[in-house]
């Protein structure tokens, strides 16, 4: 039984998966990180994550492919999903809301902080 | 073109983007280290961390910054390439490789993942230039270090094709395999000029059209091999006949 809220990180930079666990871990979240799409079908099954984060160009299938999966059932449809992205510039969060995109963060301008702050919003 | 069983080939032939998309994808290309630099320096700021973690954290700043160095090196060599005259000469591609894996070891155990040069028995000489031929199996090898799954070892083939008038320099992966479909992509765009090259969904594809740019220079040229766990980015270039005459 988990005791703290968990969150699956998808996320295929090695170093900046880890850099988000770092931040998460510490304020008290369980983080699973997978690096594709595939990984993170199996961790949702398995893991039954809180929330998501989410890259969006990842190896193999795109972020868009997960989503749609995980609109397919009526469980993992309702788990809200933050985008971390370095295209957050060219994403419209009201079209991607049907698919359970709650927050969308861009990359390139984020503060460690903003995880964190994302997560609250939305758990 | 051949194909074993089991694997997909396309050669990557093509002419080559333009100025202003090659721009594009280099700035697209440079966001991702830059955000992970400034994401760990930004951290590095809070004073709680561990020296152990600390000093984890600016290795990865510092290798992180190397690799975003030497692509913007291949793009200044790529943008010169067709004003400056490259000495092509024999190369032993086994001592090239060889130096490449020391190069790279470290860079490649901070991930968890490893890189060898796969032996081989007898030696070869191919026609190429040493710093163009270096920097193709380097940014193979970047592309390799960052698709393979983790705790696998990156492998540098060398082998002749074509009754040994070629040689074949190829960095093998064992990661998700690349699709058919983005395969026939990859090879659309190499064929399609005002395109950029998507290798992989995730990528702008910078590194392979200034690889495709490298090998066109030496009269070689570039290809992928996907496999059922993985992918072999490759270049064919000529071989020598020194070793025949010797």
């Amino acid at each position: 039984m988990k005791t703290s809220l968990s969150v699956l990180v998808v996320e295929d930079d090695r170093w900046l998966a880890e850099q988000y666990s770092r931040v998460l871990t510490k304020v008290g979240y369980e983080v699973k990180v997978t690096s594709h799409v595939l990984a993170a079908v199996q961790a949702i099954d398995d893991f039954r994550p809180d929330a998501i984060i989410l890259d969006v160009l990842l190896t193999g299938s795109t972020a868009f492919t997960l989503l749609h999966e995980l609109q397919s059932y009526g469980d993992t449809g309702a788990i809200p999903i933050i985008l971390c992205t370095n295209l957050a510039s060219e994403l419209s969060l009201e079209d991607l809301r049907p698919y359970g995109v709650r927050r969308i963060i861009d990359k390139t301008k984020m503060v460690p902080d903003d995880l964190t702050i994302a997560l609250r919003s939305v758990l | 073109m051949s194909a074993k069983a089991g694997e997909h080939e396309r050669f990557l032939d093509g002419p080559l983007s333009d100025g202003l998309s090659s721009l594009v994808a280099a700035a697209h290309e440079l966001k991702s280290p830059l955000a992970l630099i400034r994401q760990l320096s930004l951290m590095l700021e809070d004073n709680e961390l561990g020296l152990v973690e600390q000093k984890r954290m600016l290795r990865q700043i510092s290798l992180t910054s190397e690799q975003a160095l030497r692509l913007t090196s291949d793009l200044t060599r790529s943008v010169r390439l067709s004003d400056a005259l490259f000495t092509l000469e024999p190369i032993n591609p086994q001592q090239l490789c060889e130096d490449i894996v020391s190069e790279l070891a470290p860079y490649f155990v901070a991930h968890d993942r490893d890189v060898r040069l796969a032996p081989r028995k007898h030696p070869l000489l191919l026609v190429a230039n040493r710093d163009l031929l270096r920097r193709i199996i380097m940014n193979f090898s970047d592309n390799a270090l960052h698709y393979t799954e983790d705790n696998t070892t990156v492998e540098i083939h060398i082998g002749l094709l074509n009754g040994g008038k070629t040689v074949r320099l190829g960095v093998r992966d064992y990661g998700p395999a690349l699709s058919v479909n983005a395969l026939d992509s990859l090879r659309g765009r190499l064929v399609d000029s005002t395109t950029t090259i998507y290798a992989r969904p995730q990528s702008s594809g910078l590194g392979l059209y200034i690889a495709s740019q490298f090998a066109d220079a030496m009269n070689g040229k570039i290809g992928v091999k996907r496999h059922r766990d993985g992918s072999t980015f490759y270049v064919d270039l000529q071989a020598s006949q020194q070793l025949s005459l010797l």
